[in-house]
């Protein structure tokens, strides 16, 4: 998944969009307002991480103008003014939630997720579709509750196409989000990876995760097991 | 002290209370003088006619029957004369005295008028004049007698009762013409104080931002000067609250760079006991920036905030932030309830409370906000009661922060810093924190500010 961060502490945005990078995201990065707007607007953004003290643009307004524009992607913001004055005026701006600084990585993430999540319209941190289960803290999948080995790519894509299950996504879609900028676009590898993931989840072809629309893209087929 | 238009209208009473009073005094005293004197010309004139009636006979005066002035002859007619001998013997008196004693008074020196007040047996007050004369008689013997003349005064008193009554009318209702004028001058004159008293009850409910410019040049200055004032506390607090912003920033911004870098070198107990540093210099940056606005406000010129809007955008937005749990939140606001003070102070309080809830409970959160008792919707009294479902709080942590209050280096990152601020902040608007237990089971949170 692509994730945009807007933070002006260099210290901080570096040691941020690495540890995101690690974590499986793709990141883009900007240092002051007026870039982070327009990586907002412009950029393909699956959630934007948005400091709310900034040069050139406040946060505040960074969010409105996104909104505006009918952007619906989950937006986290930092805040070093921990008043409830500026939470609430975050919020009401479009915001989805807030982490005040200093704060650990793993508050972060744990946000990121959650708000990733939710915006595929899944409840808990663990989604399950018939005998699939991926638990997104821990980056694990299940089937039938036995753990299948993925590597981190096979990883990015299930829990990508499994958080927006039921939808169908593009292979440039896949391509664009899961891959850094400078990766080689070659739509190939999809379907290679593809391929793994279904020979690891099913290997005897009987659950089906993974359906193919010919000339559309991939869609998670499974129905989810989630009341929510 | 009272008003100044009373203390005015006392002052002017008094000097008219005193004016008219030497007035009255001086005219009174100048009509009774003149009534006086018109009085002695007249008994004089009646003196000089039974003078010029009297004939001497063998060896006293004799009178004629009938005299010129016809009172004298009327019985009880208020006019009365005698004449008497040199021994006080009465030679002769008029008709009128019949029945009546004229007091003899005392013998004037020979040629002397003598004036004086006396009285009749009944008491009738009388005005006397007595004048000793020298007669000659024919046997060339001369011989001494007394004329006196005396009227009742009841005419003439009761001429004076009526001087005086229409003195007191005329003046009294000339007194309160006066004072009614003064009175109706004195509101107009004082209607500007009145405006700027109405004015500065707007600033202070925020229905206005400033006080305006149309007043008498005596008060220009006042105004101006309270404008700049209103200004200048404004500007300080809006200092105030940009220097916290940046020293937020400022300081934030570092220690979270500090604790990023930290926690990729992994140090494991370095790091470890280097991020309780951070925590702690966090608590306290946080602790003190959040400390109430209107400590440096001290509630001048602030604006009244509608309550109900700034409760909905809360949970608004702790619906976001709390999706996942996604807590049953029910708000009751009193219709048109205002908080008259700094919004972010308001937010801070409600903010907290809810954010606690949220966390603790576990689906039930509850608010309420209604003016406080003894007080109207539209006085800025209020009381705030938050309660959720949760575990609720130990009755010994809820004295220790109700009594110790919040001490930075015993505070445990994370605990009760939120209600140490609620409380500071209730505090300085002159209200009260309590915790205790809801009816739904969980904590809960008033919090009361007097109007």
């Amino acid at each position: 998944m692509r994730l945009l961060v807007i933070e002006d502490d260099l210290t901080l945005r570096e040691s941020l969009v690495r540890k995101l990078v690690e974590a499986g995201f793709a990141v883009e990065q900007a240092a002051d307002g007026k870039e982070g707007l327009y990586f907002a607007e412009e950029y393909p953004v699956d959630l934007a991480i948005i400091d709310l003290g900034l040069p050139g643009m406040s946060g505040l307004e960074i969010i409105e103008r996104v909104r505006e524009q009918g952007k619906t992607y989950p937006i986290l913001i930092l805040t070093a003014r921990d008043r409830w004055e500026d939470k609430v005026d975050g919020l009401s701006a479009g915001a989805d939630d807030y982490v005040v600084k200093p704060f650990h990585f793993e508050e972060v993430s744990a946000r990121v997720n959650a708000l990733l999540r939710r915006s595929g319209g899944w409840a808990s941190s663990v989604l399950t579709a018939g005998p699939v289960s991926l638990d997104m803290s821990r980056q694990e999948l299940k089937v039938a509750d036995n753990a299948i080995e993925l590597t981190s790519f096979e990883y990015k894509i299930i829990e990508y196409l499994m958080v927006r299950a039921g939808k169908v996504i593009s292979k440039t879609e896949l391509t664009e989000r899961l891959y850094d900028q400078d990766f080689e676009r070659d739509s190939n590898v999809i379907e290679v990876f593809i391929g793994r993931l279904r020979k690891k989840m099913d290997p005897d072809n009987s659950i089906k995760p993974i359906e193919t629309l010919r000339g559309r893209g991939y869609r998670f087929a499974l129905e989810r097991n989630q009341s929510d | 002290m009272g008003s100044l238009s009373s203390r005015l209208l006392i002052v002017v009473s008094v000097l008219l209370l005193v004016f008219f009073g030497v007035t009255i005094v001086v005219l009174d005293s100048a009509f009774i003088k003149a009534r006086e004197q018109a009085q002695q010309d007249i008994l004089d004139g009646h003196l000089m006619a039974l003078l010029a009636a009297a004939e001497a006979g063998e060896d006293t005066l004799v009178m004629p029957p009938d005299l010129r002035e016809s009172r004298f002859g009327n019985l009880g007619s208020g006019l009365y004369a005698d004449v008497r001998d040199e021994d006080g013997v009465q030679i002769w008196r008029s008709r009128s005295s019949l029945g009546l004693e004229i007091p003899e008074g005392t013998f004037p020196d020979m040629g002397n008028h003598l004036f004086l007040d006396e009285a009749l047996d009944d008491g009738t007050p009388l005005a006397t004049l007595s004048l000793a004369v020298q007669w000659e008689f024919p046997d060339g013997e001369l011989r001494l007698f007394k004329f006196k003349v005396a009227e009742s005064l009841d005419s003439f008193n009761a001429e004076i009762a009526t001087f005086r009554r229409q003195l007191f009318g005329w003046f009294g209702a000339v007194a309160l013409i006066m004072l009614l004028a003064i009175s109706i001058a004195l509101r107009s004159v004082l209607r500007p104080l009145r405006q700027i008293e109405t004015e500065i009850g707007d600033i202070e409910e925020g229905k206005r931002s400033s006080l305006s410019e149309e007043f008498p040049t005596e008060l220009t200055g006042v105004a101006r000067n309270m404008n700049l004032l209103i200004g200048s506390e404004r500007a300080r607090s809006d200092r105030y609250r940009f220097t916290l912003d940046n020293l937020a920033h400022a300081l934030k911004t570092p220690l979270a760079a500090m604790r990023a870098l930290l926690n990729e070198k992994q140090s494991v107990e370095f790091g470890a006991r280097f991020n309780d540093q951070i925590d702690r210099m966090d608590e306290i940056v946080r602790y003190q920036l959040r400390k109430p606005a209107s400590l440096a406000t001290e509630n001048l010129g602030l604006a009244s905030i509608p309550v109900d809007k700034e409760v909905r955008r809360l949970i608004d937005g702790l619906r976001k932030v709390y999706h996942d749990k996604s807590p049953n939140i029910q708000a009751t606001v009193s219709e048109g309830l205002m908080f008259r003070g700094d919004t972010g102070d308001f937010l801070e309080l409600a903010g907290n409370l809810l954010d606690n809830a949220c966390k603790w409970c576990r689906h039930e959160v509850r608010i309420t906000v209604e003016p406080a008792e003894n007080s109207n919707a539209s006085a800025s009294g209020l009381q705030l009661v938050v309660s959720d479902d949760g575990p609720g709080i130990p009755e010994e942590a809820a004295d220790a922060l109700l009594q110790r209050g919040m001490r930075l280096d015993e505070s445990t990152p994370g605990h009760g810093i939120g209600l140490a601020v609620v409380k500071d902040i209730a505090r300085s608007y002159g209200g009260q924190l309590s915790i205790g237990r809801s009816t739904l089971g969980g904590a809960e949170i008033v919090v009361t500010i007097p109007a």
